[in-house]
């Protein structure tokens, strides 16, 4: 138990003092965040319950878009701000910047949620492969209407309201990384707390065979939606932060970017272990770091080299880092193996 | 739990990768003057990203070469530092973050295409870094109340509402209907306003008006409707792959329309690739290598066209010419203001007025450049195939006559 607050202490620490030990990273940082909570969503459907899904980039894009809209929109005519070749400028006061940003997280948490409620009621009946096919769809289709949409910026994109002349050069990166330090945070201890209870434990038998959960009175679908409103909330969350640090929304690139933001919570999940609690946090840590050194090593070849690294996942890792650490020491993780029944059952043979 | 210590262990781990990856160098290391830029090396902008890089490279070896920039009575001379943003607005923005913060960069040059420079100026903007770029046209960009960001082209809602006007003046000043596809992307709507707007002016129609996909490669639906409706224009702006797309597929389909207007026909080398399918298309442009203007460092546009040739082997679209001009401007605005101050050299630049061999630059309150009209050039053929771009509009720079109307598929 001391050991696991000193842990979380150590992290908390760290969280704390690394924009100002490491002020050039602050970004990185921040999106690093963004990416564990992510990756530690789509672990409760893709871990957990074994429902693997491509469409929480839905909910991602769509906090992203709401977060922005609530924040401009509360105080001046959204389609002036979002009209093409926009003749007026709008300037927030840093009072307006910040109330629509609270007022817009909210919303952009919220929203999704509901939203993966009713999706969830429609689609969550397909299992399998059928599932993941759909919800591929989901995102793809999400990105192609945004980007029709007139209010919204369409084709134009979104420029988020520029951070207010508070503090000095370093105030807006210092704002985003705590406030998607914040976010982590939050997620992790609430995805944690979800853990412990015997909800997880349903999860896992909707993993393990659905039927036979359904069979002992499990009300499987009740269980699959509210995962899937629980994922949500924290995706549109992470969205709508991401949406003020990038800056600048477009509908398939920023926002409902199946193709690698989508793609990438996956990857860090199944990097770090599925399943696991940890797996999500290591999984996206590493990926990121991994990421950016090929980016700045192997500039023109560095999908290759990320390539090669999901290669190098898939063949050696293939249960993730916690997976695989968990094979090798399992008495770290609490798995005693009892040596006088190993032997007695090896001569049994 | 028993992990703790491993997660620990990582933890620290990652502190000591941070910390000795920290590098900070600044913008003028010795005799260097260090500008950065994120450009698309790959992605679906890659081709034009190339071009956007090979402009720069051009530029920086020439004033290099010809003594470098002279501040403060010492000679300095050029670096780029270039990272690949994937054709990715989000990609961009971190790196724009990355090469100031990290990087040290305090003068940036512009990426290409609009939708990235619209993620890059809010970054360069809050640092306080001069950035001059070359390719991002869309006008947003410049009512943003951007005071770093400078523009060296003319707005995107310009680029093609000359070709409307031409219609008309060809239809004896009575209006046209007119067919419009459009990519789904900031520049490619921005030249749809222009359109809509000389569309009103003149009291035109029109008649289709349909979204292009990003990374298009199919626009058959619209060419159908092309056919049926018959208009007097069809203009199809959608970066280079728009260009060949519709190139490709109006052949195919032996679509007949008395004008077609688009963009990034040279960056797409239209004549070439397609060679006579792509005959009497009319392009807008930045720039053309048979405009008189003239400077130190190019001399003219023939001149740079020649040494582009020598040096990258195709002829240069205007993407290349805008962004050696970008330079160019960085050059002269450094030396005027004498002095690596950021707010300094920013002045130096909203006060630039000069000419290069692309055209005068000048900038507007809002940073783009209005002292450089636009030109339409057609793809026109000779008996034997061979095809060149020839200067139409304005009348000024015009080095042939407008063929119009197209003839038809079955005449040719």
């Amino acid at each position: 138990m001391s050991k696991n607050i000193l842990l979380y202490s150590a992290i908390l620490i760290f969280g704390l003092i690394a924009p100002f030990v490491f002020p050039a990273f602050k970004v990185q940082l921040s999106i690093l965040c963004v990416l564990i909570v992510l990756a530690t969503t789509w672990n409760i459907q893709g871990g957990e319950m074994g429902y693997n899904t491509f469409g929480n980039i839905l909910f991602y894009g769509l906090g992203m878009y709401l977060c922005a809209s609530v924040q401009v929109g509360m105080f001046f005519p959204l389609a002036e701000w979002t009209e093409s070749g926009g003749e007026k400028t709008f300037v927030h006061t840093p009072a307006q910047f910040f109330q629509g940003m609270a007022v817009g997280l909210v919303v952009a948490a919220v929203v999704p949620t509901i939203v993966a409620g009713l999706i969830g009621y429609a689609i969550l009946g397909l299992r399998g492969h059928y599932f993941a096919i759909c919800t591929l769809g989901l995102g793809v289709a999400a990105g192609e209407i945004s980007g029709g949409i007139e209010i919204i910026g369409a084709g134009q994109g979104f420029t988020t309201p520029p951070f207010p002349e508070v503090g000095g050069l370093e105030a807006r990166g210092e704002f985003f990384y705590f406030l998607s330090f914040g976010a982590l945070i939050l997620t992790f201890v609430a995805v944690r707390a979800i853990y412990s209870t015997r909800f997880r434990l349903i999860l896992n038998a909707i993993r393990d065979n659905e039927d036979k959960a359904e069979a002992m009175g499990i009300e499987t679908m009740k269980y699959k939606i509210i995962g899937w409103m629980v994922s949500a909330f924290f995706c549109g969350l992470a969205g709508g932060i991401m949406g003020g640090l990038v800056g600048y929304i477009d509908s398939t690139d920023v926002a409902f970017d199946g193709r690698e933001m989508g793609v990438f919570m996956v990857l860090m999940a199944i990097l770090g272990g599925k399943g696991t609690l940890w797996g999500p946090v290591i999984g996206a840590t590493v990926f990121h770091i991994f990421k950016e050194g090929f980016w700045t090593f192997f500039l023109g070849w560095q999908y290759v080299a990320l390539g090669v690294l999901i290669v190098v996942i898939v063949i050696y890792f293939p249960e993730g880092i916690m997976g695989w650490l968990r094979e090798k020491y399992p008495e770290k993780f609490g798995e005693v193996i009892d040596e006088k029944d190993r032997k007695a059952q090896v001569e049994l043979k | 739990m028993k992990i703790s210590r491993t997660i620990l262990s990582f933890i620290s781990a990652i502190v000591i990768l941070f910390s000795t990856s920290v590098t900070s160098f600044s913008k003028v290391v010795g005799d260097k003057i260090v500008l950065g830029a994120a450009i698309s090396l790959t992605g679906k902008y890659s081709s034009n990203g190339v071009h956007t890089q090979n402009g720069y490279n051009m530029a920086v070896d020439r004033i290099n070469n010809m003594g470098g920039v002279k501040v403060g009575g010492k000679t300095y001379k050029f670096e780029i530092i270039y990272y690949d943003d994937e054709s990715n607005p989000k990609r961009a923005a971190q790196l724009a973050e990355r090469l100031i913060s990290q990087d040290g960069v305090e003068f940036m040059l512009g990426p290409y295409s609009s939708g990235l420079t619209k993620a890059i100026a809010p970054v360069t903007e809050k640092y306080g870094v001069p950035m001059v770029e070359a390719n991002g046209a869309s006008r947003s960009l410049f009512t943003k109340g951007y005071k770093y960001l400078f523009a060296v082209l003319a707005p995107a809602n310009l680029y093609l509402d000359v070709a409307i006007d031409l219609a008309v003046e060809k239809n004896n000043g009575k209006p046209v209907t007119v067919a419009m596809a459009f990519e789904q992307d900031a520049f490619s709507q921005d030249v749809r306003l222009g359109v809509l707007d000389a569309i009103k002016r003149t009291g035109s129609k029109k008649v289709i008006d349909d979204k292009l996909p990003k990374e298009l490669n199919d626009m058959a639906a619209t060419l159908v409707k092309v056919k049926q409706m018959k208009p007097d224009v069809l203009v199809v702006s959608g970066h280079t792959k728009g260009a060949l797309t519709a190139i490709r597929q109006i052949a195919e389909m032996k679509v007949d329309v008395p004008m077609l207007a688009m963009t990034h026909c040279d960056a797409a080398k239209l004549s070439k690739q397609h060679g006579k399918n792509s005959q009497y298309a009319l392009c807008a442009s930045q720039w053309h290598k048979t405009l008189t203007y003239k400077d130190n460092f190019f001399k003219d546009g023939m001149k740079y066209a020649a040494d582009f040739e020598k040096e990258f082997g195709y002829d240069p679209p205007y993407q290349s010419a805008e962004s050696s001009a970008a330079l160019l401007v960085f050059k002269d605005a450094f030396e005027r203001a004498n002095s690596f101050d950021q707010k300094k050299v920013r002045d130096a630049l909203a006060a630039t007025n000069m000419q290069t061999f692309y055209g005068n630059i000048k900038f507007a309150e809002g940073g783009q450049n209005v002292d450089k009209p636009m030109v339409l050039f057609q793809v026109m053929c000779d008996g034997s195939g061979k095809c060149e771009n020839k200067v139409v509009a304005p009348t000024k720079w015009a080095s042939a006559k407008l063929i119009h109307p197209i003839p038809k598929w079955s005449e040719r």
